[in-house]
């Protein structure tokens, strides 16, 4: 189990993995579902830290800060993790940095994601089509800063 | 014969300064940040597959989770390329660069090959590859320093 503030925890998740590829052979993909309420907030906290590593791999090779080489890799994962995002705030389970906002405002905040999912795409074919020169004038689209403004708790 | 050489040491010089920025590191804490927002990802990308796995995360996203890891891996290696000692890495990453970067190659050829099979056969055959595919334990206890995590 990966414990709040210590999604990171390799002693217990690559263990975890191991035995759980054995054990998912028998599974065949049954349900959506998570275990408990923890694995909620495990499961959305891992995928908003993904995309932010991914926003900031494409920011520093926009700024030419790395290898531009890897721009549409690095832009496709972003566009395929952010497409799996509503599924990770679809189970109502407070906690972790999400305000309840979240819920309450649900209409807002999934119409704020499916724009982040666009967004992203965007990107992705742009990163494809025309490199880094296409990429960096779309970045700005990918703002996370105004959704975690309404919808993160902050960090102090 | 002299006039020669000192030209051609002057076309050497300037050929690899214009090939410097091609490479794209401005600096070396570009290179380390840019390496561990790889890691990391691929860390996060790991963390929810085994949440999957094991019947704690969304099972629709099995194989968008495949095909992160793998797009992730392909770019790895590269990151580690430029000598920049820093971060959890240890130097027996550049010591010992023909063992670490054979590991690197197979974890993206393996990872890779676990996405294909998701694809094309489903993510139940793709399962069954998940432990070759994603050996970070065997390498992490090698070429990565847990203190500076």
């Amino acid at each position: 189990m990966f414990s709040e503030g210590n999604v990171l925890n390799r002693t217990t998740a690559l263990p975890r993995l191991a035995w759980a590829g054995i054990a998912f052979v028998g599974t065949l993909l049954p349900i959506s579902s998570f275990a408990d309420d923890q694995d909620v907030r495990d499961y959305r906290s891992h995928i908003m830290k993904t995309m932010g590593e991914q926003f900031a791999a494409l920011n520093q090779i926009s700024k030419g800060k790395v290898p531009a080489a890897d721009v549409a890799t690095q832009a496709e994962v972003l566009r395929i993790t952010a497409g799996v995002a509503k599924v990770a705030f679809t189970p109502k389970v407070l906690g972790g940095e999400a305000k309840p906002e979240v819920w309450d405002k649900w209409d807002d905040f999934s119409k704020r994601l499916d724009e982040l999912v666009a967004a992203a795409t965007d990107v992705s074919k742009a990163a494809k089509q025309g490199g880094v020169a296409a990429v960096t004038p779309k970045l700005s689209s990918l703002s996370c800063k105004g959704c975690h403004d309404v919808y993160r708790v902050q960090k102090k | 014969m002299i006039r020669a050489s000192k030209a051609a040491a002057v076309g050497i010089i300037l050929g690899v300064t214009m090939l410097l920025p091609m490479v794209g590191h401005t600096d070396d804490k570009d290179v380390v940040d840019y390496r561990q927002h790889i890691m990391k990802s691929l860390e996060h990308q790991t963390a929810v597959l085994g949440q999957i796995l094991s019947g704690a995360g969304p099972a629709e996203n099995t194989l968008a989770h495949m095909e992160t890891l793998a797009l992730t891996a392909s770019v790895a290696l590269k990151s580690f390329e430029a000598k920049v000692p820093g971060g959890a890495a240890k130097p027996e990453v550049w010591k010992d660069w023909a063992d670490f970067s054979k590991r690197m190659k197979e974890f993206a050829e393996k990872s890779a090959e676990m996405a294909k099979v998701g694809r094309e056969q489903g993510v139940d055959q793709a399962a069954m590859l998940v432990i070759e595919a994603l050996p970070c334990k065997g390498c992490h206890d090698v070429y990565r320093d847990e203190k500076k995590i």
